[in-house]
Parts: structure tokens; C-alpha cells; sequence
């Protein structure tokens, strides 16, 4: 099962606004590690063909493993408006 | 302004086990959750150990949604094509009063979440607080807290309890604690697989009702600071991975942390026990491991610290507790505002007896025995090193060659002098003193 | 003008929350709430009662049990109703479109203030869209379905529906019963502070007894609710690349799937 199955059994609630906006200007100036392309549980973060990281925020867990693990501060990072965003039903 | 005695940010164990208590003794409380209903937006593992907390609302637990009683623990040190597993049963572990039961969050914070409507919490969930309202701060101070903003609403409150979770956003965002750094966390990451009550039993050899909890170390993680788990619920298993922030940074060459998982589903041991199992959700979750040094300042001027926005929470390599916390955590933090609002004193002085209770109860306390856990365990070779050697030596025991075999002991000692004897080794010994 | 107003609200379950194992929905712990299309006709009863100047809206519920009702109810409230109306008794359990409008009729009757009374043009989880007119039947009321626009005219009530490729102008004298379909309006969120005063709002529960009726018996009942079983083709292209490539694209457009 791959990590986009796993996601489809999640709920979630899409908000208007994302919940994470990658600054791409510090991305692309100071950042070597990019942890943001592996350390995420859902895989959201990935590059674009002008190398840019976008993120597919929609799928988001809310973890917080990616603001975390920025070391540049590159990302705004929040949880979605009540209601709104992943809605677990076990776990 | 709207007032109430006393806001509660998030509907998790912290919380509801404070509401619980403040509306037992009286006060209007209301619990502002940001997910559909409490434990929409939680994540366990896992297990909750019952005797820390069993004697806080005894009348609680009897008719609680747990999923299964742990009557098994098992530890596997994960090697390369070789493993060693310690199994520990006792009568004990799921007797007349279980010392834990694996849960899932869902259910049994909802539970919970009723129990505190029953005794008159106001429960408000899709509501996410904004910001903790703050008056007289500056300089560094952040002054007294005075309620909370969610949309555009303020209401003021005597105490807000801030049990809005690990990643302290808005606690943070108003000094109360720092924000949460990569070298003191971990992510947990797991799927529930569905299957029926009797496969569970008999797959982990059983009695109905109870369950197994497993956690795995070594080769799980690629080495890295954390393991795999497997705890059997009623009718799933959670199967699931909680690997540290820092090693997944310090990585030479980084794995897609979801890998992991799937890499260790995949595993012979594992494989056949999540066998013709049906996922039925995905999950993660920040967990802080930084232990008692990581821990703020529980409480100040109009505010409580409590649960994993507190980073209460142990990871002791072969325990694993952050629930039990959460609990008693939320259930002094009631005692303290219930006293501190008779006293008519919810200032710094007023709610100073949070912190002294949590002080005088297992929570500081076992973080404090535990002290130099998260430090010991960045070191690398607990997680490589000895699941590898440890496989290894056990495998050379078991195996019979086709050239005669030495004796038993000098297998034994040539392992051991191989991967145990050397000054590292000693070294991590001395270490684990401490733990 | 004093404008009275009833909402009719059901509460379901929500939808997107329902997990479906073994082909059965998993209504286990799900959240129940106040149905989108029913929030669509609360928010057009505070824009008429808004529009008239004055008035009391009252949200009508009818369970056959807990459920949490009082609770769930408290949307309504938060979102602006002024009082809450729940019939709750066991003996509605199972009860068809005929036995929730009876009871529907009769709790309208018993709360007498009533000019314009309310629904949604069906509801979330059966969607039958009966019973708005079956209760507008019963208490012998014009009814006008569908309703995309509403407003107060000349005493009584005008609105408009879509009909395929005209829009057709209804007006009705009061007290008149009318459903709304979503595009009406867009609900107001719901703020902390209303649902602070939602919790000292007036709730009244009456059982079928307070309204003169025994039983609603069920002309039909549900046998089975199973999701649709998909029959997977499980169609294997071997071969280079391009040749699966080609194969697959064939075998889609044979079915009918692209291609036609």
C-alpha cells in the first residue's frame, strides 16, 4: 500500500487557506539538509521542476515533525481553522 | 467580556481529566477542541498504564473503552537476518486490576469527553483558540494570562489550563514554554490494521480479552534513535514506528521516514502477524522526549501547563508513557485551580501548588529518576550496535555447523569478546547506569 | 411584522466520518450533526425573521432516543435559533417519512406559533425529500419545494425554484411550509461566543404521549444497508513499456471508459 492509499483512508476536512506556506527564498539560498522532502510521515513535501519545494498540504497529519525539523525557519506552519484538517477515527 | 471560571485548551487525556475534576467540584469549565470531537486530532501509540493513575478517579475506569488488558510484553533487538526477542509474561500484568490497556484515542477520549459533560464541563469542539490573552507582560514576562481568543471572540477566564498538546504553539507564542526542538523529539507514525478479536488471539497466543504489547529495536529504524511497536486492540492491531528527530537530521543519506514503516510491516516477523489485516487509518504524531530538563515551568500567573503541551512524557526504551501523565497531570491541575479559586488567589502564589503536587506525585518524579534517559539514548550503538550484536551472539548459541561445535560457554565468551568487551561498551554500561 | 418561524432539523450522523467495514457503515463514535441543508433553512430563518423585524425561531427535532440530541441540537441554537423543540421517544425508533411527519405535524400544532415552517429539501443520510411535504399535508398548509430564494411579500411569501430552464416565482399566503435547497444561502459560521449563550437558550423535550399520539408505526423498514461491492477486474499488462501502455489504453477504451 502506498503512502497516498494510506492517506485515502484518512478524513480530513480541507480548510480554505493552507496550513503550511514554504518560503522558497530561504529554501533555495541556505538550505542543504532539506529535511522537509524526507522527514515527513506523509511525503507531502516534494520539488518541482524549477527545484522549488512545494508541499501538498492537504494531506497534512498536523504532526509538526516538518517545523520541527526545519533548521531554516523556511516554513509557516499552523493547524487549520476548528473543524477543519485530518479527523482521525481510531487512533 | 464572557467569563468563565476556568478555560481549557484541548480536548486530550490533560485536559479532560481537568475538566472532569473542575466541574466535579463545581466550577464552570469549558473545554475548546479543535477537531471534530475530543480525540479527533490524537494519536497513542498505545498503551495506558493504570496504577499511577488507577487511585485519581476510581470511579471512573471501571466502564472505561479500553481495547485490551497487556498480559504479554515482548522486546525484539532487530539485527541483520537475525533477531532476539524477550518475551514477559506474569499473572499480574492482566490480573483483577490490569496494570495496562492498549486504547485507541478516538474512542476512548470521546468517552472521556462525556464523563466531563456528565459532571457539567461545557465540552466545545471545531473550535480552535487562537491566542492566550495576556495582561501586564513585557520584558520577557508574559504577564497573566487572562482567557483566550478563538475567532473573533475573547473570553476571560480566572485560570486557563493549556493542554493543547506537543507542539505548544500557542503557549509558546506566549513565552510560557520554548518551542519544541528536533534534538527533543520524535515522530510516531503507525496504521491501524483491522482483524477479527479471535485472529488477534491466536496469532498472539491470547486469552480473550487480553493483549500483547511489542516493541522492536535495531535494524527497524536503520539505528537510528526509536523502534517499532505492535499493541493489539479489541479488533485491530496498532502497528507503527517512532523514530528520534535529530537521528533522521544527522542521516548520511536520509530514508523517507514513511519507508520505514512499510520496511518493517514487510519484515518475516512481522508479515504474517498483520497477514490479510485491513488498514484502516494512518497516523502520526510529534512525541517530546526530552524529559524532565525539557520541562517548563508548569504554571504562572492565571495559567497550567499540563500533558504533552507540559512535554510530560517518558520514553524509557522499554516503557513508554505519556497518557498516565497526561491524566494525573490534568487531575492536579483541577485540585490546584479548585483550591486556588476557594483561596480567591489564581496568581503565580495561588497556583504555585500545581507544580508542588506534580512534584509529590509519580509524574516529576519518575521524569526526575529518568533524567539522563533522552541523553543516553542519543547514543547511536543502543540502537545499531548492541539489537545486531546481542542477534548475533544468540544465533551463534542456537546454530549447530557441520565442524564440530566448541562448547557452549567458549561461544558464548568469543561473542561476547567480539561485541561486548571494549571500552565503548563499558562506556554505554557506565551510561546506563543512570537509566 | 413579528415573524414566528420552525426550522425542522435532523441530526445525522456525518457522512464523511462513517467507515465501512465488512461492507456495513461504522456509525460507531462518529459525531452526529445538524444536516447541511438544514442549516441552509436555519440561516434563511434568521434572514426572514431579520427581513419581518422580529419573531422566535424555533428549531423542531424528532429521535427515537439519547443520542446526544441535546447537544447536537445546540448548533441550531449556536447558530442563531432562539429556542429548541425536541420530540424524543423510543417509539420513534425505525419510524418512516409518514411516522417523523406525523410527529412533525403534531409538535407544529402543539407549538402554535408558526408562520413559516421550515426544511431542508431532504436530509443528509436518506435524502428521501418526503417529508416537508407530507407535514405541510398534514397540517393542511401550502407548501412550496425547492426554494432557492425567499422572501416576504405582501403578507405572505414569495420565493423562487430552479425548473430545468425557467425560474419559476411562487407566493404563498402564511403560515406556509417551504424547503430549501443549498444554493439559497451560505450558513453563518459558528462563533464560541454564540455558542456560549446557545447553552442558556431554552430547550423543551416533549415525548409522543405530550402530543396525543401513540405509536407512529413504520409502514416499511430498512433490511439491508450495504455499500456497493465493486467487482475489480484484476487485468495484468505484461510487456515492455509502450506495450502495456497500449494494452491498458485499448483494454479501457474496450470498456467503454475513455475513448467513446
Amino acid at each position: 500500500m502506498n503512502i497516498d492509499a494510506k492517506l485515502g483512508l484518512d478524513v480530513f476536512k480541507l480548510d480554505k487557506e493552507p496550513q503550511i506556506v514554504v518560503k522558497n527564498e530561504i529554501c533555495s539560498t541556505v538550505c542543504v539538509n532539506r529535511a522537509c522532502l524526507y522527514v515527513c510521515p506523509a511525503d507531502l513535501f516534494e520539488l518541482d521542476d524549477q527545484q522549488r519545494i512545494v508541499v501538498n498540504w492537504e494531506g497534512c497529519l498536523e504532526c509538526g515533525t516538518c517545523m520541527i525539523c526545519c533548521e531554516k525557519d523556511a516554513l509557516e506552519w499552523r493547524y487549520p481553522r476548528g473543524e477543519f484538517g485530518v479527523q482521525y477515527r481510531m487512533s | 467580556m464572557e467569563r468563565v471560571d476556568c478555560i481549557v485548551v484541548g480536548g486530550g487525556l490533560a485536559g479532560l481529566a481537568a475538566a472532569y475534576g473542575l466541574a466535579a467540584e463545581g466550577l464552570e469549565v469549558m473545554v475548546l477542541e479543535r477537531g471534530n470531537y475530543a480525540g479527533a486530532k490524537n494519536v497513542t501509540g498505545g498503551r495506558l498504564y493504570m496504577d499511577p493513575i488507577r487511585a485519581l478517579y476510581p470511579e471512573l475506569w471501571e466502564e472505561a473503552p479500553f481495547e485490551r488488558a497487556v498480559a504479554r510484553e515482548s522486546i525484539t533487538m532487530m539485527g541483520d537476518g537475525a533477531h532476539t526477542t524477550v518475551e514477559v509474561a506474569s499473572d499480574r500484568f492482566a490480573g483483577a486490576q490490569p496494570q495496562s490497556y492498549t486504547v485507541l484515542r478516538a474512542r476512548f477520549d470521546q468517552w472521556f469527553a462525556d464523563k466531563a459533560a456528565e459532571k457539567g464541563a461545557m465540552i466545545v469542539p471545531n473550535m480552535k483558540v487562537d491566542e492566550l490573552l495576556r495582561e501586564g507582560g513585557g520584558d520577557g514576562r508574559p504577564g497573566r494570562v487572562i482567557g483566550i481568543r478563538a475567532g473573533g471572540d475573547e473570553i476571560g477566564a480566572d485560570v486557563t489550563i493549556v493542554a493543547e498538546g506537543v507542539l505548544g504553539m500557542l503557549a509558546s507564542a506566549a513565552g510560557l514554554r520554548a518551542e519544541p526542538a528536533a534534538r527533543d523529539s520524535a515522530l510516531g507514525f503507525k496504521e491501524v490494521i483491522e482483524l477479527p478479536a479471535g485472529v488477534i488471539e491466536d496469532r498472539w497466543r491470547l486469552n480473550e480479552g487480553e493483549g500483547a504489547a511489542h516493541l522492536f529495536m535495531g535494524t527497524v529504524t536503520r539505528g537510528m534513535l526509536g523502534g517499532g511497536f505492535v499493541y493489539t486492540n479489541k479488533e485491530s492491531i496498532s502497528v507503527g514506528v517512532v523514530v528520534g528527530m535529530a537521528a533522521m537530521l544527522q542521516q548520511a543519506e536520509p530514508v523517507e521516514s514513511y519507508k520505514l514503516l512499510d520496511e518493517f510491516k514487510e519484515l518475516p516477523q512481522i508479515a504474517p502477524l498483520v497477514k490479510g489485516g485491513t488498514v484502516a487509518e494512518y497516523s502520526a504524531h510529534a512525541i517530546a522526549e526530552g524529559g524532565i530538563a525539557r520541562v517548563p515551568k508548569l504554571f504562572g500567573d492565571g495559567y497550567l501547563l499540563a500533558g504533552d503541551a507540559a512535554g510530560l512524557s517518558l520514553n524509557a526504551l522499554v516503557t513508554v508513557r505519556g497518557m498516565d501523565f497526561a491524566i494525573a497531570s490534568g487531575y492536579h491541575a483541577a485540585r490546584a485551580v479548585a483550591t486556588a479559586k476557594k483561596a480567591g488567589d489564581t496568581s503565580v502564589a495561588g497556583l504555585a501548588r500545581y507544580e508542588r503536587a506534580l512534584r509529590e506525585s509519580f509524574v516529576l518524579k519518575d521524569l526526575e529518576t529518568s533524567r539522563a534517559i533522552p541523553r543516553i539514548v542519543e547514543n547511536p550503538r543502543l540502537f545499531m550496535h548492541y539489537p545486531r550484536a546481542v542477534s548475533k551472539l544468540a544465533e551463534s548459541v542456537f546454530t549447530i555447523g557441520a565442524q564440530p561445535s566448541p562448547r557452549l560457554a567458549k561461544t558464548v565468551w568469543k561473542g561476547a569478546r567480539r561485541d561486548f568487551l571494549s571500552l565503548a561498551t563499558l562506556k554505554d554500561l557506565w551510561s546506563l547506569r543512570k537509566m | 411584522m413579528s415573524l414566528d418561524i420552525v426550522v425542522c432539523v435532523k441530526t445525522n450522523p456525518d457522512a464523511q466520518m462513517i467507515r465501512i467495514k465488512n461492507r456495513e457503515p461504522v456509525l460507531e463514535a462518529i459525531p452526529y450533526k445538524v444536516g447541511d441543508l438544514e442549516k441552509n433553512a436555519l440561516e434563511a430563518a434568521l434572514q426572514l425573521r431579520d427581513a419581518a423585524g422580529g419573531g422566535t425561531i424555533r428549531a423542531l427535532t424528532v429521535v427515537e432516543g439519547d443520542r446526544k440530541i441535546r447537544e447536537t441540537i445546540k448548533e441550531a441554537l449556536a447558530m442563531g435559533a432562539d429556542e429548541a423543540v425536541i420530540v424524543a421517544d423510543p417509539a420513534l425508533a425505525g419510524a418512516d417519512q409518514a411516522g417523523i411527519a406525523a410527529a412533525l405535524a403534531a409538535a407544529v400544532a402543539k407549538i402554535g406559533a408558526c408562520d413559516v415552517l421550515l426544511f431542508g429539501e431532504g436530509s443528509t443520510d436518506n435524502y428521501s425529500g418526503q417529508v416537508g411535504a407530507r407535514v405541510a399535508e398534514l397540517l393542511g398548509w401550502p407548501q412550496i419545494g425547492y426554494a432557492k430564494k425567499l422572501a416576504l411579500a405582501g403578507g405572505g411569501i414569495e420565493a423562487e425554484r430552479s425548473m430545468d430552464e425557467m425560474i419559476e416565482t411562487l407566493a404563498a399566503p402564511l403560515p406556509v411550509a417551504v424547503t430549501v435547497v443549498s444554493e439559497i444561502n451560505e450558513p453563518r459560521p459558528i462563533s464560541l461566543m454564540n455558542i456560549l449563550k446557545a447553552g442558556k437558550k431554552p430547550v423543551t423535550e416533549w415525548t409522543l404521549a405530550d402530543l396525543g399520539l401513540d405509536a407512529v408505526g413504520a409502514q416499511k423498514r430498512i433490511v439491508s444497508n450495504l455499500a456497493e461491492e465493486q467487482d475489480r477486474k484484476h487485468v495484468l499488462f505484461a510487456g515492455a513499456v509502450d506495450e502495456q501502455v497500449d494494452a491498458f489504453v485499448n483494454a479501457l477504451v474496450k470498456e467503454g471508459v475513455v475513448g467513446r
